[in-house]
């Protein structure tokens, strides 16, 4: 290696971004080059030098605050476009009222009477949250197929521990987490792949229900089961076909 | 993905990473006052634009938009004075002959270092503030400036090498 090659290649070597044939042989010009030798015992002060705090300039609050508001001023939250999420959102809120009164006849009266709508839009939730995270705006809080990162990254967010178990010896590998806002309380959402599919499993302690027949349903090109795990109620979500979906909903019910 | 996005997704994604923004912003246009607007008329473009995001690093996206808000602020607000461009005939003086000196860096002070680092040309001084300043990968560079990985590195490598010798002029005249 000649000394123009290494002056340039220190640099990559320095941060720690070639490769370790590479590497090697800028380490090997260096010991026996003078010159290259100063030249990279210099860069490295001055990056050490460019380390200083004052050399960082951190946001002040009050652009933080100010860019904020703009961003709300551009994209208020209740703009009316034709999302998913939203439209459910505001049907849950629309019959908020009247099911809290339903909820509480009900209770008195027909106990079992209300538990289908109520499910109905938790399922619209359910598929919206899962429809939003494949935007690729958020699909993932914590990445990482490590089950023992993913689990112990929910403490201290959620009242609730959820079960994390990766499947990948199955064919479903998970790939991370991310909390989600479901039924009007925060769930642990699970991220799983099976091939290019991708499965989101929304989980939280549920009340006990009715028992679920694991029933999937077909809404909108996507799958959704519905099964308990655990003591948590479940919803698993995805494009992946029934069939294959109701293999991953045993591998849940077997060893979540 | 606009019509989806809300005012909450998009603050989730891109507002931790405002340092990093205000932080290059800063350099680039080298005061408080513009570079704020830099930033928060970035914000808004990435808003517009947040469609074209695909969820693989938020921080060089929005810093590739940032870096393009700040030059073209640069560009409307040069007026008459010209442009920053590194005098190499002045700043670089013997260099070749006198290399440089890693004892005489370490004592240059941050005062010196950030005066040194401003008049870097731009395109120079962005790399040192995206690597060593902020810390981003080659890979983050490249995606944020627009440039092909390999060039992040002579850009760097040619960058350092000035910076390192105005450091070290600015130490020899005291």
């Amino acid at each position: 290696m000649d000394c123009d090659t290494a002056r340039v290649l220190l640099h990559g070597h320095l941060d720690g971004e070639l490769d370790l044939i590479l590497d090697h042989e800028v380490d090997r010009h260096i010991e026996q080059c003078d010159r290259c030798i100063a030249e990279y015992a210099a860069i490295r002060a001055l990056q050490t030098r460019l380390k200083d705090q004052s050399l960082y300039f951190e946001a002040p609050a009050e652009l933080k605050e100010k860019t904020r508001r703009a961003i709300h001023r551009a994209l208020p939250r209740a703009q009316a476009s034709p999302s998913i999420r939203r439209s459910s959102v505001r049907r849950a809120v629309r019959f908020a009222i009247p099911m809290a009164v339903a909820a509480i006849l009900a209770l008195l009266i027909v106990p079992s009477a209300i538990r289908p709508g109520h499910n109905e839009i938790v399922a619209q939730e359910v598929l919206a949250s899962h429809v939003r995270s494949m935007m690729a705006s958020h699909l993932m809080d914590v990445a990482s197929t490590d089950q023992h990162t993913v689990k112990p990254w929910f403490n201290g967010k959620l009242d609730f521990s959820p079960p994390v178990v990766d499947f990948a010896q199955d064919g479903f590998p998970l790939v991370g987490g991310r909390l989600d806002y479901i039924d009007g309380r925060a769930v642990a959402a699970l991220v799983y792949q099976h091939g290019k599919h991708v499965i989101n499993v929304f989980m939280w302690p549920a009340a006990p229900e009715a028992a679920h027949s694991a029933k999937i349903e077909t809404q909108q090109g996507y799958n959704l089961e519905q099964i308990a795990v655990a003591g948590m109620n479940c919803w698993i979500v995805s494009d992946l076909n029934p069939t294959e979906l109701a293999k991953f909903g045993e591998l849940l019910r077997a060893r979540g | 993905m606009p019509d989806e996005t809300t005012a909450v997704d998009f603050e989730r994604t891109f507002l931790p990473h405002m340092d990093a923004a205000y932080n290059l912003a800063r350099w680039l246009v080298r005061n408080d006052h513009d570079a704020q607007d830099v930033v928060q008329d970035a914000y808004l473009r990435a808003l517009r634009f947040a469609g074209g995001f695909r969820g693989d690093n938020p921080r060089a996206w929005i810093l590739a938009i940032v870096r393009n808000a700040a030059f073209s602020w640069l560009k409307s607000n040069r007026g008459s004075d010209p442009p920053v461009l590194f005098d190499e005939n002045v700043h670089e003086g013997h260099a070749e002959e006198t290399g440089l000196e890693a004892d005489a860096l370490r004592k240059a002070d941050a005062t010196m270092i950030r005066a040194a680092l401003e008049e870097l040309a731009e395109e120079f001084r962005e790399v040192i503030v995206m690597r060593d300043i902020e810390g981003l990968s080659y890979k983050e560079i490249a995606d944020a400036a627009e440039v092909p990985i390999g060039t992040v590195m002579s850009r760097l490598a040619r960058a350092r090498t000035k910076l390192a010798q105005s450091v070290k002029n600015r130490i020899a005249k005291g």
